[in-house]
């Protein structure tokens, strides 16, 4: 036995803490990490979803207040724009409960192509999305959360259209994260005409497609102007800064779930250092021993630290190995 | 050549030693004005009742405590002049520990707890495993290198404190009590091990004990009382009592210390 051997018998001398301190340690490890690593899972999210050559217009007063659809064919008209697509928010509902679990928006289908292009959507799926007014398409992670089959039919219930809608899914948006129903514009507005409402004559928010990245100011100044003076002037934002602003809305309450999570793990940790404390303490006639029969001071101590190091480093390893599992894109 | 004996350092020297613990505005001499040797290859007890300073002066000569006056000469060495550090390095080389509770590390094997003081040589694992082996051969228990402490008996666990002591071949093994928490059997057993240790392989050995039994086993005793080593007449009474205790003269007749050692002298080193 040398003193590898002897730092590793004292550590499984009670197995049972050994594993309850490493598991404590570990978690906080891990709760650490994924605290380190949100900002830059945010950012890692948002660039995956979010182009920098594509541009969201909303009404300067907010999302609630609406635009006329007329300015869908002004925007189009403008230099610069390769395409763009009106939106309107559906509030779809699948479930009993009413409640609302993905975003839906009506969408202008013939438009979608050119404007969202890098999320591509199987052609096939756009033609059926084209010929179909029931048509719908869906992001994977809804049709995996319900498990919806591309061809079946769904009813979705409005929550602020007062509307049931039957729906043929046709295709799927084909990214894991994507949890976006896009359905037909004037499948909605013929449903709404029947119910004698008058029909959609608005946009919630338009998306423009500019060709490249260092046009999209001057398209951005040029939708904005043609609006100015009038009663739904706009604002816009590249997608990138339109949902880091929706995120930024958040940003109090992740604050708020960072400073408890840090101080869940300050926490853990403290039980975990009076957990060894304790170990040490419980021996404390074992050290005197050791110190009688001529083991230095620095000796002694550099064994428990060793114990402590090894459990701790072993812990911290599982910590980050979970971390990285969970984190995992 | 051989070396004259009685010209040989003694292996134990103490001079005028005093020891005074302060407990608030109280002062408890627990040793006071001490002086003895003790000679190389001899196995002497320390009796008294509790409090008498025993222990005091056992942790003095094994350099864990220090005196408040006086010289404490070990080996050859002077104490007081020693750091903490060098104290316990001395204690690793020149003296083998004996406790009453055995005090093994449980977690470790009796081969691995013998082998325990080597770690602080510069002896290879292979050669720390051997002199531990060794050791436990001496005292009796080579077929149980692999047990843990809680698998062995009471006596079996001292034997192998005792082969734990001797493992660094030190001059100077210190007992205390080590018959304390053992049946009669096992201490006489113990006893006898520790007086073979003098006798067969010259260690030098000094034992705190309240055991009567001890008698029969050691070279000389030393009674104290009340902080003081007791002397001639009141020595010779002590060593009555404790032979009437120890079954009316019948079991032991160690002499008891009737020495005047008077002011030890430091022995030239």
């Amino acid at each position: 036995m040398g003193y590898a051997g002897f730092v590793l018998a004292n550590l499984l001398r009670n197995p049972l803490r050994s594993a309850l301190t490493g598991s404590a340690i570990a978690l906080a490890v891990l709760l650490v990490c994924l605290l380190l690593t949100m900002p830059a899972g945010l950012d890692a999210i948002l660039t995956s979803v979010a182009s920098d050559t594509r541009v969201g217009v909303i009404n300067k007063s907010g999302l609630v207040f609406w635009m006329p659809y007329s300015l869908m064919r002004k925007i189009r008209a403008l230099d610069d724009v390769a395409d763009a697509v009106g939106m309107v928010w559906f509030g779809g509902a699948f479930e009993e409960q009413g409640k609302v679990t993905f975003p839906s928006f009506a969408v202008e289908v013939e438009h979608i192509p050119n404007t969202y292009p890098d999320y591509k959507v199987a052609p096939e799926a756009l033609a059926a999305f084209a010929r179909y007014r029931d048509g719908a398409i869906v992001g994977r992670q809804t049709m995996r959360k319900y498990g919806w089959k591309v061809g079946e039919r769904v009813t979705l219930r409005s929550n602020i259209w007062n509307v049931n809608l039957d729906l043929r899914i046709v295709g799927e948006i084909p990214r894991d994260s994507s949890p976006i129903v896009w359905i037909n514009r004037e499948y909605l507005d013929e449903a709404l005409k029947a119910l004698g409402q008058p029909g959609l004559g608005i946009v919630m928010i338009a998306w423009v497609r500019v060709p490249s990245p260092d046009r999209v100011n001057s398209v951005m100044l040029r939708i904005d102007e043609l609006t100015r003076n009038t009663d739904y002037e706009t604002t816009s934002q590249t997608e990138k800064t339109f949902f880091s602003n929706f995120l930024g809305s958040l940003q109090g309450f992740l604050q708020i779930l960072l400073m408890v999570t840090a101080l869940v793990s300050l926490c853990i940790v403290f039980i975990a250092a009076n957990t060894a404390s304790m170990a040490v303490r419980e021996r404390s006639g074992e050290i005197g021993v050791l110190r009688a029969i001529g083991f230095r001071r620095r000796t002694i101590f550099a064994t428990l630290l060793a114990e402590t190091v090894v459990l701790s480093w072993t812990a911290g390893a599982v910590g980050v190995g979970l971390a990285v599992i969970v984190t995992r894109p | 050549m051989s070396v004259d004996p009685a010209l040989a350092p003694p292996v134990i020297l103490l001079h005028r030693v005093s020891r005074l613990y302060r407990r608030g505005v109280d002062e408890i001499h627990a040793l006071e004005n001490c002086s003895l040797r003790v000679e190389r290859g001899r196995f002497v007890a320390f009796m008294g009742p509790s409090g008498s300073g025993k222990s005091t002066l056992l942790n003095l000569v094994s350099g864990i405590d220090r005196p408040t006056s006086g010289e404490v000469w070990v080996a050859g060495q002077e104490l007081n002049v020693l750091t903490e550090d060098e104290l316990a390095r001395w204690r690793a080389r020149h003296v083998g520990l004996i406790f009453q509770f055995f005090n093994l590390v449980p977690v470790l094997s009796a081969r691995d707890n013998v082998a325990l003081p080597l770690l602080l040589t510069r002896f290879s694992r292979s050669e720390r495993q051997r002199r531990a082996e060794i050791a436990l051969r001496v005292v009796g228990l080579e077929q149980r290198l692999p047990y843990l402490p809680r698998t062995l008996s009471g006596g079996e666990q001292q034997r192998v404190a005792i082969a734990r002591a001797i493992v660094s071949d030190p001059d100077l093994i210190v007992a205390d009590e080590p018959t304390g928490d053992l049946d009669a059997r096992n201490a006489e057993s113990v006893l006898g091990l520790l007086r073979r240790l003098s006798a067969e392989f010259g260690k030098t050995i000094v034992m705190v004990t309240h055991d009567p039994r001890a008698l029969r086993f050691v070279d000389e005793v030393f009674h104290l009382d009340k902080g003081i080593l007791l002397e001639g007449e009141e020595a010779e009474r002590a060593g009555a009592a404790m032979r009437v205790a120890a079954g009316g003269g019948l079991m032991g007749d160690a002499p008891v210390s009737a020495r005047s050692p008077g002011p030890a002298a430091p022995p030239s080193v």
